[in-house]
């Protein structure tokens, strides 16, 4: 049977509350070995408040972090699956009724595009002005559709880029790059320990987008070789929980590869995610 | 340690990296967009038209929204440049997160002023707010300058002396990223 508009709002406005304001289980249970195995005093005191904040957050529906993000929208719609009229509609009035119940922080900038810009004619009061970024949609098989709402802040994106890596047939020469780019950005973040997500694709758009697959899809119980291979190597520096110095720079990393295209380039795109990244949740109707 | 505003010099020579702090009473929350305007009130001798007294202060870089309050990124152009303005007009503690440079570290140490960082906790520290009110430029809404009264706000030292973590941080780690 079909869903319908209302279904949609409502759906899409918990997975907004639920990204915002809780962990999922592999994230707690990320976060508790990351604990166990700290040496450092504050270190481990920066990933107790962490993990006291999600507790606190969770049990009393507030955001993980004041800064409640940028909504990005990740949309699976099963081949067979039946949409109601104004499907877009509903998952847009859905995320504005989750920032406005949320609260999401009300940080829409106003203004025609020089106003945006410089932020010169002010902020919007209202939460729910907060225009999403544009869906990614995929499609799957079934007749089942997924939304999932990822919160993105605005510190990892000051420590993200897409950029062309020359792979010199060597993976070796791409992960050193990812390597290097997470471990800048993390000496910067503050709010480490942090969760980069990259993905590789064929041109800017693909390869972010990629990123945000990455995010949405990422376990921190599953993690690829290749994963393992990327958290290990910004282990190393010792920068640790708030930049305070400890064993535990990067929590995770999560990695989409896309489709390449022949050439001696890929495009990396990479979110320094920060220690609440991702903030995502799924419903499926 | 529990230091109340306003802050004496004495309380603040005694402050070393890495000790944790908690802060309490009345703290300025101020970020990217009004920083630099309140810098440029300082520069022009007019802060008294504001009615604001930042001797002995704290400014913790945060917005102030229903969302709550944590600390935002104090490397961004528009904070950390109103670090050594801020701190020659009498802030003692500056509150927020990730690192800062070298030349911002030296004119702390100029002013004997410190930076302290706290853990993006907003569940935690909003739970921390007695009162708040908008001190100055409420035309920035969350991004104005607001004073908040807090019973008692968690922090680490993470820049005193002229000696910072930042420095310090990557050398348990075996790669020369820092």
């Amino acid at each position: 049977m079909a869903v319908s508009f209302n279904q949609i709002v409502e759906a899409v406005q918990e997975a907004l509350i639920r990204a915002s304001t809780t962990w999922r289980p592999d994230q707690q249970q990320r976060y508790q070995e990351a604990i166990r195995n700290e040496d450092s005093d504050s270190a481990r005191w920066v990933l107790e408040a962490i993990f006291e904040n999600f507790r606190v957050a969770a049990d009393r529906q507030v955001p993980l972090c004041d800064d409640t993000g940028v909504p990005h929208v990740f949309l699976e719609v099963g081949d067979r699956a039946e949409l109601p009229a104004g499907f877009l509609e509903a998952v847009g009035e859905g995320i504005a009724r989750g920032l406005r119940r949320l609260p999401g922080r009300p940080m829409a900038v106003l203004g025609d595009e020089t106003q945006r810009i410089t932020q010169s004619a002010g902020l919007a009061e209202d939460p729910g002005a907060l225009v999403p970024a544009p869906f990614q949609i995929k499609r799957m098989p079934g007749d089942r559709l997924k939304i999932t709402v990822l919160m993105l802040g605005g510190g990892p994106e000051i420590r993200g880029r897409t950029m062309r890596v020359f792979h010199e047939h060597s993976l070796e020469a791409v992960l050193a790059e990812m390597v290097r780019w997470a471990a800048e950005g993390a000496a910067r973040l503050g709010c480490l320990p942090c969760v980069p997500a990259f993905g590789i694709g064929r041109t800017n758009l693909e390869a972010a987008s990629l990123a945000l697959e990455a995010m949405k899809n990422g376990d921190f119980t599953l993690q690829s070789p290749l994963e393992r291979h990327i958290t290990a190597e910004i282990n190393r520096t010792g920068i640790g929980p708030l930049g305070l110095g400890g064993k535990t720079t990067a929590l995770a990393s999560f990695v989409r590869v896309g489709p390449q295209r022949a050439s001696g380039v890929r495009i990396v795109s990479l979110r320094v995610g920060c220690c609440f990244d991702p903030r995502r949740a799924t419903v499926e109707l | 340690m529990k230091l109340e505003t306003p802050l004496l010099q004495d309380d603040i020579d005694r402050l070393k990296i890495y000790d944790r702090i908690i802060i309490c009473g009345k703290v300025f929350a101020g970020r990217d967009a009004v920083l630099p305007k309140l810098v440029k009130y300082i520069r022009e001798s007019r802060l008294a038209e504001l009615g604001i007294d930042l001797k002995g202060s704290v400014v913790f870089h945060t917005a102030v929204s229903p969302a709550g309050i944590g600390p935002t990124s104090s490397n961004k152009v528009d904070i950390e440049s109103s670090i050594p303005v801020l701190s020659a007009a009498g802030v003692k503690i500056h509150l927020g997160k990730g690192s800062l440079s070298g030349e911002t570290a030296a004119a702390l140490k100029d002013h004997g002023s410190v930076f302290a960082v706290t853990p993006p906790v907003t569940a935690l520290l909003s739970s921390q707010i007695v009162s708040r009110r908008v001190a100055a430029f409420p035309e920035e809404g969350m991004e104005a300058l607001y004073e908040l009264e807090v019973r008692g706000i968690p922090a680490i030292v993470a820049i005193a002396r002229g000696e910072s973590v930042f420095d310090l941080a990557g050398r348990g780690g075996d790669r020369g990223w820092l």
